[in-house]
């Protein structure tokens, strides 16, 4: 079993990030071009607690190394289950995903939260992220392998996706000012929405 | 916002996610806790279109599975 971690500070508030986290992969974000797509399955709202929960689809293209190619036989799509869940009042976001593809080989899962800075509760938002590799063969160099390769992997992907969010909240705090200036709804996002494949 | 994996799906996913975050910025994160009509009529077409792919694809089956072996929001708690 191998652990990553990571944990970084967004100086956007909690709800410029909770609101831009729904945009995480849309074409303001050019830094994730392994996502394929994105599709919300289900969503909920708890009566009792206000908890809204989402469950998504995501589907990954992953170039994987020509090793591990003869055991995957050659897929290069994977899929994600992500759920999450928004808590508007102790304003936090919890996003929990697993693999659905490969996981006789690997499981993955994976814990994100998005909360307050304490300090700075109205301007700067705290990501934590947390992630847990483990190699289901009885190999154990193989699984090894296989586990650095997908630490490592998620280590390049999770800085790309720092990287791709700052640019998503960048654009959505740019169009929620040009908003406040005319006065307006919100638009739709039909314009940056463009599928990018 | 991103792809479906249908792309025949995109203009409904495209039009249920406007609805969302519309939804989502100017009610749900101002203290509203009931969800939107408009939204839930867009999301049902939406995921009528996505069905088609997720049976085809035999991620239905996948998604069933995951959901039998995880219960809600106990991913992380099952795994410490």
């Amino acid at each position: 079993m191998k652990v990553f971690e990571s944990k970084c500070t967004f100086n956007y508030s909690w709800e410029e990030v909770s609101q831009a986290n729904w945009r995480k992969y849309c074409a303001w974000n050019d830094k994730a071009s392994h996502v394929v797509s994105v599709d919300t399955l289900s969503r909920s709202i708890d009566p009792a607690t206000g908890i809204l929960r989402t469950e998504r689809l995501i589907a990954c293209k992953q170039s994987v190394p020509r090793w591990l190619m003869v055991v995957v036989g050659g897929a290069d799509v994977s899929y994600v289950r992500e759920t999450s869940y928004v808590d508007p009042v102790a304003k936090t976001v919890r996003m929990e995903s697993q693999n659905l593809t490969f996981n006789n080989l690997l499981s993955v899962f994976e814990t994100v939260t998005y909360r307050p800075d304490p300090a700075n509760p109205e301007t700067k938002t705290i990501f934590e992220q947390d992630a847990q590799f483990k190699a289901a063969g009885g190999f154990s160099r193989f699984c090894n392998k296989i586990e650095d390769w997908s630490v490592e992997r998620f280590g390049q992907n999770a800085s790309l996706g720092r990287e791709g969010f700052e640019s998503v909240l960048r654009m959505s705090r740019q169009a929620w000012n040009d908003l406040r200036e005319q006065g307006t709804s919100l638009p739709t996002m039909a314009a940056a929405s463009a599928p990018s494949a | 916002m991103s792809a479906s994996l249908l792309p025949e799906c995109l203009p409904a996913k495209e039009k249920y996610d406007a609805c969302f975050i519309r939804w989502y910025t100017e009610k749900f994160l101002r203290g509203e806790r009931t969800e939107d009509e408009t939204c839930k009529k867009l999301f049902l077409e939406y995921s009528h279109c996505l069905k088609k792919a997720l049976d085809s694809k035999g991620i239905s089956k996948m998604l069933d599975e995951a959901r039998k072996n995880t219960e809600d929001g106990d991913l992380s708690r099952r795994e410490s």
